[in-house]
């Protein structure tokens, strides 16, 4: 029977074969090869891909060059979004490797965050982490902690160092035994099928008798949809670091095991129609 | 207890945001509670990088929406038009900050007030667009903030504005962020509390955060707030 520890190990150093492609309409001296990359699903696309940027620099004038964006089957994709979770909810049942189509012009703003440095992907880490603290912990556990404390968490994730960032990762898994369970549970329901980008509600792990909620109670409550009920065809999976837990799995349990590293459960709800043809 | 949701406050205190916001459905699956509070604005904007760096003047810690007469002022109280307002570009003569290179343009402000059930309190989003359908970048954005303003926000890192993801409409907006809104809020409602008086949460939390990035709320607001319908106005949880 795997540890818990081990379930930590295997969600950070989860890995994407991915392939990624020139946009055609990029003007090159000569023609681009593709590049392939194992991406981590638990990082940013902005923050691992220098090297496919230096790749297709390579072929290109620099007075052709603006800032690099990604995109997968026309859908721009957020790179401030864990890329596991990109990669669930548009492309989880495609084949392997992922197909990634790179862009050097046109930036599409009104659908992507500019992301002009690191600096701008670690100030957004830093404010998921802070925001699912004050869900957790009322903020306390991360105002606690000091300046260094934040960077180790940030340059943990940086240089894909699992134990120095679960060094301070730990403090924010911490509860009052008597509570049995964090304040709030952080999380966020991906779905494809609406506007909306996602859903992030207030959640309690325990219910007022006492008893743990489970990831079935909180889509219960939160996307009823995607529960199949008893007779019915199921419609939806229900997809958490590529892995469709159990419904019956303590939400406590996975907010402190499948959080991905900004302390957030991103919970993916893909219609089991969206598969390709063949 | 916790301040109550934006959009559970008594009817007439959400009525007299709404007089210059309209009332903005999200995507609708939940109706009303899952809205958010939308105003657009044409403002006449001075983009002003060249002082972003310096500071004249004033050090004075006072509150921002009293320090400085702001550069873009709605015109006078009477014949407001909520959805649109075009303000005068004011030479500043208060000689508290000084406007040196500059260009005038005009732009459309779209703002939108929603709730943050993670921190319990409203969390003012905005963007802009130049007439032509523009977006304006983070740094010309800054530079259209006033002057004394941005020291203050920059001496106040938490209080900095950044582009996020809009939580309902999932586009690009630039927002300010709500960490410390807590911290301005409680005094503002003890002393309230202390004296009986009603408060409109939303309407006193907007009056200090929106002139900084030049939505104004003005003054005649703040008298449709009567007894009978006051925000019960406990401090956040």
């Amino acid at each position: 029977m795997a540890d818990d520890k081990d379930v930590l190990r295997d969600v950070w150093f989860g890995r994407i074969p991915t392939c990624f492609t020139l946009n055609q309409d990029e003007v090159t001296e000569r023609e681009a090869e593709p590049y392939y990359l194992l991406l981590p699903r638990v990082s940013y696309l902005t923050l691992v891909t220098d090297k496919v940027k230096k790749h297709f620099l390579k072929v290109m004038r620099a007075e052709d060059v603006e800032e690099m964006w990604f995109e997968y089957e026309g859908t721009p994709l957020k790179w401030h979004y864990p890329i596991g979770v990109l990669f669930d909810l548009h492309a989880s049942n495609n084949v392997l490797p992922w197909s990634i189509t790179v862009h050097f012009k046109n930036f599409p703003d009104h659908d992507l965050l500019h992301c002009p440095s690191n600096s701008v992907i670690e100030a957004h880490f830093m404010s998921s982490i802070k925001e699912a603290d004050a869900l957790k912990h009322k903020s306390q556990v991360v105002n606690d902690m000091q300046k260094k404390d934040h960077k180790q968490l940030w340059m943990g994730l940086q240089n894909d160092k699992f134990d120095q960032f679960w060094a301070m990762n730990r403090k924010l898994m911490e509860y009052p035994t008597e509570d049995g369970g964090f304040r709030y549970i952080p999380f966020r329901i991906y779905q494809t099928m609406s506007d909306r980008p996602f859903i992030q509600k207030l959640f309690r792990p325990v219910s007022p008798e006492g008893s743990a909620h489970s990831l079935g109670d909180l889509l219960k409550e939160m996307y009823p949809d995607a529960i199949t009920n008893d007779g019915e065809q199921k419609r939806y999976q229900v997809v958490i670091h590529g892995i469709e837990p159990l419904l019956e799995t303590p939400l406590q349990w996975l907010s402190e095991h499948l959080s991905h590293p900004d302390n957030f459960l991103h919970i993916c709800v893909i219609p089991l129609t969206h598969q390709p043809a063949g | 207890g916790e301040v109550p949701s934006l959009l559970s406050a008594p009817p007439s205190a959400v009525r007299a945001a709404e007089r210059w916001l309209d009332l903005g459905g999200g995507s609708g699956e939940e109706g009303s509670e899952e809205g958010y509070l939308r105003k657009t604005a044409l403002r006449s904007v001075t983009l002003d990088s060249e002082s972003a760096q310096k500071q004249e003047g004033s050090g004075s810690d006072s509150e921002p929406h009293t320090s400085c007469p702001s550069s873009v002022e709605p015109h006078g109280q009477e014949g407001e038009q909520p959805d649109c307002i075009k303000d005068d570009t004011d030479d500043d003569d208060a000689g508290i900050c000084t406007v040196t290179e500059s260009s005038s343009q005009v732009l459309q402000f779209e703002y939108h007030i929603l709730y943050s059930c993670s921190y319990s309190s409203p969390v003012l989003y905005f963007r802009a667009f130049t007439l032509e359908g523009r977006s304006l970048s983070l740094e010309e954005v800054w530079s259209s903030v006033h002057p004394n303003f941005r020291l203050r926000l920059q001496n106040s890192p938490l209080n900095t504005i950044t582009q996020q993801e809009h939580p309902l409409l999932g586009q690009p907006f630039f927002v300010l962020h709500p960490c410390r809104t807590e911290e301005f809020m409680r005094p503002v409602l003890q002393v309230a509390q202390d004296q009986h008086r009603p408060v409109n949460y939303v309407l006193s939390w907007l009056s200090v955060v929106g002139p900084v990035v030049g939505l104004d709320v003005p003054l005649k607001y703040s008298t449709l707030v009567h007894p009978a319908s006051s925000v019960s106005s406990t401090e956040p949880d």
